[in-house]
């Protein structure tokens, strides 16, 4: 049956691990932004060949499982570049986390910069603002308040996602559950640590976001 | 008179959308200083487009507009010729078009901060005396969210007046209000009008075009087809289709 005493034991092993976790989260959530916000403003401004590429690359991260994203990038694309094959697996996880989520971000940031109506832009050009100065005075600051929280739903997102880390044998939370699974085989315990943290972990998360979505809200 | 100065000066002006949409057609126009100008018209004959042509919200195909000390040629134009332009003129709009991230205060001060470059203190001295103009001196820390239609579009006209226009452009601003509150913006107006302000008014609020406007233009297909006196274009009308125009607004 569930050994409390085991459970307890195993949980600071498994949480020693969580550093994996943030670094990839981090990371990934960094270019992730990056990623989001370039594919958005080609899409704002609907750039030529730009956008219809965009518009590609979005709709095949959106539409395939990050599993196979993972896989084709880490051992297909490795097969044909030196580049790839040389990555650390930590490294290769990051960037396709950070490709995979920029696709989903840069749809929440483009809706969010879409949201600023066409009326607030004529006002600011009837007053002699330059493009510059309206995009960071007006479209910018309202657009954060519109992106905020979809945005922070990416990264809860991303977080569980860095699990995948483990595929590539990243040890990880997972990596470090299967190490202790292959030594004690009490994997209920192991595994009911895991996923507790990963829980404590997102119900956090899950407060900030509330209060982001409260505090955006109400803010004007 | 003879002292007159002249501010505003549209010569052969033409808008095209398209080869189909000829919505403008060789207006020629001299605004003087201090004029209220109200332009009446069915729908869809132009106002707009002439009001916008003046600040290049939209781009005319062919013209020269005049603004204080600034000529614009609309086929020969840069980028600086329309910020020059945009700096002679302000605009009130029909939705009021509040930054939505900004305060009452904010709004009035964000023109004279950003675009003039002045400083904050002197900025926020002239925009408290704006909205005390305007009657919204004590909402000056609300949010256009918490504004009414009235009250916002108040707070838009001293945004507008805050960069010290020659001319300000109004774009039916009371059309898109509730009919209790016309009245408050109507009566800012009017001020404005009485302190010698001048302005150009797309209008359909016959009755105070007739007692604010020191002029009015009659627009039809795209021309200007009558111009003159509020006696001469509502009292007196002459064209057929103003007569057309007034009695079927009469009616209403
Ligand atoms: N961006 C645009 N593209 C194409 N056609 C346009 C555009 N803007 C205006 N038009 C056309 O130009 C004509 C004049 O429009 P405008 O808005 O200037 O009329 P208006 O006199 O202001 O009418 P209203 O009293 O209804 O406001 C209309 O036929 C309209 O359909
Ligand atoms: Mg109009």
């Amino acid at each position: 049956m569930f050994k409390v005493s085991y459970f307890l034991e195993v949980l600071p092993v498994i949480a020693s691990k969580v550093n994996v976790t943030f670094e990839l989260t981090i990371v990934a959530t960094f270019f992730a932004l990056l990623v989001g916000v370039v594919i958005a403003v080609i899409g704002y401004y609907k750039i030529p060949a730009l956008y219809q590429f965009t518009r590609v690359y979005v709709s095949i991260m959106r539409g395939t499982p990050i599993v196979a994203q993972l896989y084709f990038f880490y051992y297909g694309i490795a097969l044909y570049s030196a580049f790839v094959r040389d990555m650390t697996p930590l490294i290769a996880v990051a960037v396709v986390m950070s490709l995979n989520m920029g696709a989903f971000m840069s749809e929440s940031i483009r809706g969010a910069l879409l949201s600023v109506d066409e009326g607030q832009k004529e006002a600011a050009y009837s007053l002699g603002m330059t493009n510059i100065q309206l995009i960071w005075r007006i479209i910018i600051p309202q657009a954060i308040r519109v992106a905020l929280p979809p945005l922070f739903n990416d990264i809860i997102n991303l977080i569980k996602q860095t699990s995948l880390a483990f595929m590539l044998g990243v040890p990880d939370l997972m990596g470090a559950a299967k190490i202790e699974g292959a030594r004690t085989f009490r994997y209920f315990e192991i595994y009911a640590a895991v996923m507790l943290i990963y829980w404590i972990i997102i119900f956090i998360l899950g407060l900030v976001h509330k209060f982001l979505e409260k505090k955006c809200a109400t803010m004007y | 008179m003879g002292t007159e100065t002249q501010l505003v000066k549209i010569e052969h002006l033409y808008k095209e959308f398209d080869a189909d949409t000829k919505v403008l057609a060789d207006i020629n126009l001299t605004i003087n200083k201090n004029e209220v100008i109200a332009i009446l018209g069915p729908s869809g004959t132009g106002k707009s487009t002439l009001l916008r042509c003046l600040n290049y919200l939209t781009v005319p195909t062919k013209g020269a507009i005049t603004i204080g000390d600034v000529t614009v040629d609309a086929e020969h134009h840069t980028k600086r010729d329309v910020l020059e332009l945009r700096k002679h003129t302000s605009m009130v709009f029909q939705g009021y078009n509040l930054f939505k991230n900004k305060t009452a205060l904010e709004n009035v001060m964000e023109a004279m901060t950003v675009v003039q470059k002045k400083s904050k203190d002197e900025a926020r001295k002239t925009a408290l005396e704006l909205l005390d103009k305007v009657g919204m001196s004590e909402r000056r820390d609300f949010y256009p969210s918490k504004l009414s239609g009235g009250q916002q579009q108040r707070v838009g006209i001293a945004r507008a007046l805050a960069v010290n226009p020659n001319v300000v452009l109004f774009d039916e601003p009371t059309s898109a209000l509730d009919p209790e509150l016309v009245g408050e913006v109507l009566n800012t107006i009017k001020s404005l009008a009485e302190d010698g302000t001048t302005m150009i008014l797309v209008t359909h609020e016959i009755g105070f075009a007739r007692e604010v406007a020191t002029r009015i233009l009659f627009m039809d297909g795209g021309r200007i087809a009558a111009d003159g006196t509020p006696e001469e274009i509502i009292d007196h009308p002459e064209n057929p289709r103003l007569k057309q125009f007034l009695n079927f607004v009469n009616r209403k």
